[in-house]
């Protein structure tokens, strides 16, 4: 009976990424359409993996004579690190850490998703829930429609300088290697700790000046402690 | 995390059922290095296969508690939080491209391409680069599908083509681009033209300069006559999977280092120079490693750089960055990928400034 290492690597590796896909946690790596595909893939490799040791234990002669497939190519044990990682660390979603390394501006819309929908619906009290992405391109580019509102966001805390701070999303285009992070200064409330996730209710109030841009701000009247999304991207 | 420890106890049971038993391979006392001996059964493989498995399945179970406070760092866990993202964007990519590179090693015969492709390799070379149309996916499918089509005969100069134009030009890139970039149908132009070129100019680089030479480790048929083209299927796709996956995992962390390390504010410094421009959007979409089917949204987002510096970006990121390097190193051999990432980079980010000024 033989002892088949490469397939006990790939047998981990297919069954951590299915683990991911039907856990919800791929949400904190990656967009939530790539779910089949990360099932697929995992069910593929732990279906290679089962076909190896089964060709194996059939004690059929191995066609390929070149290559030893018990013992492992070495470059092959390094795919157990992400394996390691995610068992261990447990990485969590992005958060204030990675939003502290970035501007807090928000870069100038290539082509602006029209909020003209704002300006007709009808001014009355009740706060305008919006994406913290969009708020924080909107508050300073399309101020115009947004002087004199209350708006609704939900995002966590990413402690600025001098006891300021922020209300945060990450928005992904692919995974978090593009992560970008939109903030929101939130004025006239002392900070929560970081990395809590917030609901904010406030006034939009004139954007902050920064040496590289305009940063979106709002006039806090009520700060809720929320628990994260499931998706915790935008 | 239950999954993986019940998977490999399911897996444990036709593999070794009792862990005492002796292995049925040669004596222990073979003096053949174990990883090189491809015929017998190393008496290593059976240790280090008892230890794999003992030390993934404690892990699975108490992993988090033994190191609860070892990783606490925000920049260690942000750090790993990218490189895990990077590995699982990355996956199932590598995952078709390993299929299909499977597929066309044991399905597709060899006369096939010496039919489909002209005898002269300097036209076989557009004609491949045209064909990267067909594949749609990210540059780690691209990596061992271009391996295959060398094991199949297809000339290096072609298979280059192939390698460095599907990840650009498939329908599913352009199409992105084109909704990162509206109302400007001359991105998605120049951003197809230049990356053919590109992809082209390469493969007759490669017929001048690399013909014959050695540095180029040729992947080549590791099956005998006659073996059953399910057995060729199974064999290669796992072979792939292995060499490609630990290379890929290297790509991922020096992406994850970079994001973290280099701070993003550095850019505005020299986004007014075209020439700087042009070369430092090149170098960020090598270190980035950002996949070719999202690169456009993030050149949209830089938005301080002019069309030709994000065009740049747009041709390099998917032909060369520090995961493809990678990978490219465990496939075809460091020499090759040493030589052939420098050259790729040139090539890209001189044929960028040329459509840039012609068409931007």
């Amino acid at each position: 009976m033989k002892r088949n290492v490469a397939g006990l690597v790939v047998v981990f590796v297919g069954a951590a990424i299915v683990q991911l896909a039907i856990s919800n946690t791929y949400l904190r790596y990656v967009k939530p359409g790539m779910r089949w595909m990360l099932l697929a893939a995992g069910i593929i490799l732990i279906l290679l993996a089962v076909a190896d040791v089964l060709a194996d234990t059939r004690g059929k002669e191995h066609a390929d004579d070149g290559h030893n497939h018990h013992g492992l190519p070495r470059a092959a044990w390094l795919m157990l690190i992400p394996v390691f990682a995610l068992l261990v660390v447990d990485p969590p979603a992005l958060g204030a850490d990675a939003a502290q390394r970035q501007s807090p501006v928000a870069a100038k819309p290539v082509a602006p998703k029209g909020n003209s929908w704002l300006a007709n619906s009808a001014q009355g009290n009740a706060p305008v829930p919006l994406a913290v992405r969009d708020y924080a391109v909107w508050a300073v580019w399309e101020k115009e429609s947004m002087k004199g509102r209350d708006f609704q966001l939900t995002g966590f805390v990413t402690p600025g300088k001098d006891g300021s701070w922020y209300v945060s999303r990450i928005g992904l285009t692919c995974c978090v290697a593009d992560g970008t992070a939109f903030m929101v200064e939130a004025r006239g409330h002392a900070a929560p700790p970081k990395n809590q996730w917030v609901t904010v209710t406030g006034e939009w109030a004139e954007p902050t000046k920064r040496a590289d841009g305009d940063v979106a701000a709002l006039t806090v009247s009520e700060v809720k402690a929320v628990t994260a999304p499931a998706n915790p991207y935008e | 995390m239950s999954t993986p420890a019940d998977s490999a106890e399911a897996t444990k049971i036709p593999v070794a059922p009792g862990d005492a038993a002796p292995p049925t391979g040669p004596p222990p006392a073979s003096s053949e290095p174990p990883t090189k001996d491809p015929e017998k059964e190393p008496a290593s493989s059976s240790i280090a296969f008892t230890i794999t498995l003992v030390v993934l399945v404690g892990l699975a179970l108490f992993g988090r508690k033994l190191f609860a406070g070892l990783f606490t760092d925000d920049g260690v866990r942000t750090w790993a939080t990218m490189f895990v993202g990077v590995t699982v964007q990355a996956l199932p990519f590598l995952v078709l491209g390993v299929l299909l590179s499977a597929a066309l090693t044991a399905f597709v015969p060899a006369s096939f391409f010496a039919r489909a492709l002209p005898k002269h390799p300097a036209l076989a070379v557009p004609v491949a680069s045209a064909s990267g149309v067909i594949l749609p996916g990210c540059e780690c499918a691209s990596v061992p599908v271009s391996a295959a089509l060398m094991s199949r005969g297809v000339t290096p100069a072609a298979a280059i083509a192939f390698l460095l134009s599907a990840p650009a030009i498939n329908p599913v890139v352009l199409a992105s681009t084109a909704v990162a970039f509206p109302g400007q149908p001359k991105v998605v132009v120049a951003r197809a033209l230049t990356s053919l070129g590109v992809s082209m100019a390469l493969g007759w680089l490669w017929l001048l300069t690399g013909k014959g030479s050695s540095w180029l480790r040729m992947p080549k048929s590791r099956h005998a006559e006659g073996t059953g083209r399910l057995e060729v299927f199974r064999s290669s796709m796992l072979h792939d999977f292995l060499h490609a996956g630990g290379f890929l995992v290297i790509g991922a962390a020096a992406a994850a280092t970079l994001n973290v390390v280099v701070p993003r504010e550095w850019l505005d410094h020299v986004a007014s120079n075209l020439l700087l421009s042009v070369v430092v959007l090149g170098l960020l979409a090598v270190l980035l490693a950002i996949c070719s089917e999202a690169d456009a949204f993030v050149a949209a987002s830089l938005t301080q750089f002019s069309l030709t510096a994000r065009l740049a970006f747009m041709v390099v990121g998917p032909i060369v960055d520090v995961k493809l390097i990678a990978l490219q190193a465990g496939t075809f051999g460091p020499k090759f990928a040493v030589r052939f990432a420098p050259a790729t980079f040139v090539v890209a980010v001189g044929a960028s400034l040329l459509v840039g000024w012609w068409l931007l």
